[in-house]
């Protein structure tokens, strides 16, 4: 038992002198912190809601601020890059304005299936020689190459005479290869198995005019066909109809953000209100009401979702985003309510409440100064819990074709549109899809940030 | 000499926490012999706790560690072990109960298969044979109808029957100590004695030893031959029951005693005529940074200036007997509470 | 215990009735005539439809026969397919749905339960880390890139290995149903996963685990009596509500993979304004719903004996 610290001196005499009551240092010396700056310095300490935080900033300024910065229409059509992937070759041909085909050929003669012209955007000239008993032609385009499956590809015209062996292909032309065939057709209009094929790469070309016209040849300078210009920039590509992906990512972005923001702003205010309500009067009254918000917890959520929607009809012209945020609002009310009123009723007994209360404070006190700021930080998470469901709802809806009306673009519309393509031109699929659970995962780590922050219990752990 | 039953030396446990390192318990030493009771007394978070849980390997590392020390259990090392010649220490050597029985026990389980579960794992008996034993520990615990209480879950049992039910199971092996960290806290008055009796008698019937966690002197004057007074992670006094109540030699044991409700007409230590309960002004020092010096000396009201400079060493008066406090220098100021029981057992 | 489920059953009663009543009003607000849509309806057709469901009739008559209908279990018949009642396309496409919705919830729940434990036992170790990325990528990523995603690796898969290992679509046998409901469960699993893992956290530190250690008990014991079962509590409660969105998560599951459930046919209703058939889908699913929140909190009654004897 016994000890002695090897560290003790003996102390001189001076040394028992008691000590008067201002050389006490009180030891406890770490400043006292109030709730929020509290909860604001662990939020701090999290990196990944931090980053969050940062990501939710980003977001907002690039729906507010984008279209401002890239001032392009989404809706405008830039039909010579349809479905362009990211960083896709945008220079073009300058030519001249179209001409009609005389059907002369001004590249050399050759056998079988060859181009009278070379092939561009504008018209792909095809020039051929008759077949051995054919009366007729037809004509198929494909853009894979013919296997031996024997899928040509799409049918573009016929000729009913076996002299008539040409084609001028004007059909919505993309700058890619084609795969042409022509199959010979017997008298009674039936294929027969003589064919020629031809691949065509085709170049992609403007007219001087239309350049001009569009601003992409500097006004007043030279330009004559044959030149090169760029094309309009398109930094995330095009839609299949030609739109700006980035101008439709941030008109997308103003649609599933307000609805994921407006929709639970108001839908949690709400519940608040219907919570707290039935929070404070109690017994009857707050049996009612809680029993009816039971039920509204008990409609199944997205056949309501579909159902206001058509109940709220939209006309021709709408967008369907505030119907969407109104149903919204009213399927989603229930459960912030049942929240808020456990909370009042708990904090309702807590001893402090009751202490206030004994001390002589008013309902307005207690509820400003007590369950506010008690029910606060719960709120606060509920909020940024339903933000991302809001927006998941969006998208879900959009997807299945029952959300936004479109040409309105929203990122669920988006993806939507974007899975038709999705094996062919995957960004068109990839970018809102990845938008989408950018944002989620952004307010959801944010969600989880703040319950960490703001949940007093956590503060005693660790 | 054959070894103590459980000797501790200059344990020392520190905890990582995200503000920084905590010293918890600062170099505890004390023993304990069969059939003894030893209290440790002390206020919330002066280490009393973390001192039986690193005992019993409870607490959880990291954060906690142990950064010196030894534990012996008739001269064998328990300090990171779990077995000492091949026997279990946990719920074989040692039992323990908590504070909390109302969370203490698991709650989808039934009380007969916790008790039962213990045999079982120890003694490798079958379910059948340790739930017949279950049901006579119950009964030994005095629980009334203990078969058919055996069946039932923690929620059916008030807050005393809990606490008797976990005593059951924590001496189903007949362990060799005792380890109660706080048994009555949780429960009412009236409950309490009846918890504590059972103790007592269990003790009697069995010889095992009791380490008893507490802040309630009463329960100690009650139970302990042994008592230990904690202060911010060290031992401030420490000696039999009577030298720590009668013979009090730290200022801190004299405000614990001061801050007692009492109904002894004539109370010891405080020399008013009326027994007002006195409390302990501050707050214990923070255990982030220890003081250099007494870490009582803040709140002593006869600190000098050396208490603040320097830790003082343990001062025996008898040989069991100990302070840690510099008023027993032999340079410094006399203060006749610390002493004048000493002086009045002399006369008389 | 049977009290508690004869009142449970009633209370699911009345809920049906207010999805009932609810579905109506929204039904009865749809702008314009639910016969005067662009197909044509004959004038036969419309009189029998006009009396038999008082369409010309005030709108507590129409409630009135709506809800006698009900009751009698006749949802009516469908106002775009010929003769065929709604009854028949439930039987037929809800066994589909239901099937779906299982084989999911089935792999959520031990999908979440596992992973969830596994994550707590290697709390911020390496399967933690990974499983916990997997879980946030889950929960963030909507069903239908997953549902996309799922079709494509089929696609290559079967493309690659120049067979059909999995059918990329369709229904029938058990193979249809492997990769659908997986990518059905998928953010459930996620969901429970998370809220396991935290649960087991809990119940690491809690008390009665601390007693289990004291005890001695050997720590695989201490998991598996004292630590799994009381966790898996929480992810017991919260199963109800997954059965619901699981249930509608199927509609995009079903489009994507052409299964012929009772999701897609609602779809498909909602777009031809189909009355009976959105009524008729919309209150079934309804009561299903509410059904299967009732069975959910039997099931926890059986687990945890705190209910049990209430």
């Amino acid at each position: 038992m016994a000890e002695m610290s090897p560290t003790v001196h003996e102390p001189s005499p001076g040394a028992f002198e008691p000590l008067m009551g201002h050389q006490r240092a009180q030891v406890l010396s770490r400043p006292s912190l109030s709730y929020w700056q509290d909860a604001w310095i662990r939020l701090k300490a999290n990196r990944r809601a931090l980053i969050s935080l940062n990501i939710v900033i980003g977001l907002i300024l690039f729906t507010v601020a984008g279209p401002w910065l890239w001032p392009v229409d989404p809706a405008a059509q830039d039909l010579d890059q349809i479905s362009q992937p990211p960083g896709a070759d945008r220079t073009a041909t300058l030519v001249e304005r179209y001409q009609p085909w005389d059907g002369t050929s001004v590249l050399p003669m050759a056998n079988g299936l060859r181009l009278a012209a070379p092939p561009t955007t504008q018209a792909v000239r095809l020039l051929w020689d008759p077949m051995p008993g054919a009366s007729g032609y037809r004509v198929y385009r494909n853009i894979f190459p013919i296997g031996p499956a024997d899928a040509l590809g799409l049918p573009l015209a016929e000729t009913f005479s076996a002299d008539d062996t040409r084609f001028e292909d004007r059909l919505d032309l993309q700058p890619q290869t084609y795969y042409y065939t022509v199959v010979a057709l017997d008298e009674a209009g039936d294929q027969t198995p003589a064919r020629q094929t031809l691949d065509v790469d085709v170049t992609r070309v403007i007219t001087v005019a239309d350049a001009r016209q569009r601003g992409l040849i500097e006004p007043g300078a030279d330009a004559r066909p044959g030149d090169a210009v760029k094309l309009a920039l398109h930094p995330l590509g095009t839609d299949y109809l030609g739109r700006d992906m980035l101008a439709r990512l941030m008109y997308g972005a103003r649609v599933s953000l307000f609805i994921g923001i407006a929709a639970p702003f108001m839908f949690v205010l709400f519940g608040v209100i219907y919570g707290s309500t039935a929070g404070f009067i109690g017994g009857r009254v707050d049996q009612a009401l809680m029993r009816f918000a039971d039920f509204v917890i008990a409609l199944p959520f997205l056949l309501f979702m579909i159902l206001f929607k058509i109940a709220f009809g939209i006309g021709p012209g709408e967008s369907g985003i505030l119907p969407m945020v109104v149903a919204l609002v009213l399927l989603l009310w229930p459960g912030t309510a049942r929240l808020v009123r456990g909370q009042i009723l708990q904090v309702r007994e807590e001893g402090y409440v009751n202490a206030a209360r004994l001390l002589g404070a008013r309902t307005g006190y207690l509820v400003m100064r007590h369950m506010i700021p008690n029910t606060m930080g719960v709120i606060l998470v509920t909020l940024t819990f339903a933000v991302p469901s809001a927006i998941f709802t969006e998208a879900f809806l959009s997807f299945i074709g029952m959300g936004v009306a479109p040409p309105t673009p929203s990122w669920g519309s988006m993806c939507n549109e974007g899975l038709k393509t999705m094996l062919t031109y995957p960004h068109e699929l990839i970018f809102p899809a990845a938008l989408i659970s950018i944002t989620v995962l952004a307010f959801n780590l944010l969600g989880d940030g703040l319950r960490d922050a703001l949940d007093a219990k956590m503060r005693s752990r660790e | 000499m054959t070894a103590p039953l459980l000797q501790v030396d200059d344990l020392r446990v520190e905890f990582d926490t995200y503000g920084g390192t905590v010293q918890a318990v600062r170099g505890i030493s004390f023993r304990v012999d069969a059939g003894e009771t030893l209290a440790i007394v002390g206020e919330s978070g002066c280490g009393k706790s973390v001192t039986v849980q690193s005992l019993m390997g409870l607490t959880p590392m990291p954060p906690g560690r142990i950064t010196s020390g030894s534990a012996r259990l008739r001269g064998h090392e328990i300090l990171g072990r779990t077995t000492i010649d091949g026997r279990d220490i946990r719920g074989r050597e040692i039992g323990m109960i908590f504070q909390d029985p109302m969370t203490s026990l698991n709650p989808t389980m039934s009380i007969g298969d916790q008790i039962a579960e213990t045999l079982e794992v120890h003694r490798g008996w079958s379910h059948k044979r340790a739930l017949a034993r279950a049901v006579e520990l119950l009964d030994m615990a005095r629980i009334p109808e203990a078969a058919r209480r055996a069946k039932q879950y923690p929620f059916e049992f008030s807050g005393g029957m809990l606490q008797r039910a976990m005593i059951a199971m924590s001496i189903a092996c007949e362990p060799a100590i005792l380890i109660a960290d706080e048994p009555t806290t949780a429960l009412d008055v009236t409950i309490q004695a009846q918890v504590l009796d059972l103790m007592g008698d269990l003790q009697r019937d069995t010889g095992m030893a009791i380490v008893l966690i507490t802040h309630d002197l009463g329960v100690v004057a009650r139970m302990a031959d042994e008592v230990v007074v904690m202060y911010a992670g060290q031992v401030a006094e420490q000696g039999t029951v009577d030298d720590v109540f009668y013979r009090s030699s730290h200022p801190y044991t004299l405000g614990l005693r001061a801050a007692m409700p009492s109904n002894d007409p004539a109370p010891a230590g405080a020399g008013e005529p009326k027994h007002r309960l006195v409390p302990i002004e501050g707050s214990p020092p923070d255990l982030f940074h220890p003081p250099k010096g007494c870490a009582y000396a803040a709140r002593c009201p006869y600190a000098m200036k050396v208490c603040s400079e320097q830790d003082p060493a343990p001062h025996f008066q008898t040989e069991q007997h100990f302070a840690r406090c510099w008023l027993h220098h032999p340079t410094a100021p006399r203060v006749p509470e610390l002493f004048q029981q000493q002086r009045a057992e002399a006369g008389a | 215990m049977w009290h508690y489920t004869a009142r449970r059953l009633l209370q699911g009663v009345i809920t049906v009735w207010f999805i009932a009543t609810a579905t109506f009003l929204a039904m009865h607000n749809v702008p314009g005539d639910p016969l005067s849509s662009d197909k044509a309806v004959t004038a036969e057709i419309r009189a029998n439809l006009e009396a038999k469901y008082g369409l010309d009739k005030p709108m507590t008559t129409q409630y009135l026969i709506y809800m006698g209908n009900l009751l009698k279990g006749d949802f009516g018949i469908s106002f775009t397919q010929k003769n065929r009642e709604v009854n028949d396309i439930i039987r037929e496409h809800f066994p589909v749905s239901a099937t779906l919705g299982i084989l999911a919830i089935v792999f959520a729940g031990l999908g979440g339960v596992l992973w969830g434990a596994l994550t707590a036992l290697y709390r911020n170790r390496l399967p933690d880390i990974v499983i916990m990325f997997l879980v946030i990528l889950g929960i963030s990523v909507p069903s239908f890139v997953f549902a996309a995603l799922g079709q494509l690796t089929l696609v290559n898969i079967n493309d690659l290995l120049g067979f059909s290992v999995l059918p990329v679509a369709g229904w029938g046998t058990i193979w249809h149903m492997l990769v659908p409901s997986l990518v059905l469960g998928l953010s459930t699993m996620a969901y429970l996963t998370r809220l396991m893992r935290s649960s087991m956290l809990e119940i690491v530190s809690s008390d009665y685990v601390r007693t289990a250690k004291a005890k001695g008990l050997p720590p695989s014991r201490i998991f598996t009596r004292h630590q799994l079962r009381n966790a898996i509590l929480p992810v017991v409660t919260v199963l109800g509500p997954s059965i619901a969105a699981i249930t509608t998560g199927g509609f995009v599951v079903e489009l994507v993979f052409a299964i012929p459930g009772l999701g897609r046919y609602f779809v498909q209703a909602v777009q031809q304004l189909d009355y009976t058939v959105i009524m008729g889908t919309t209150v079934f699913y309804g009561a299903f719903l509410v059904l299967m929140v009732i069975l959910v909190d039997l099931l926890y009654g059986l687990i945890d004996p705190r209910v049990r004897l209430e």
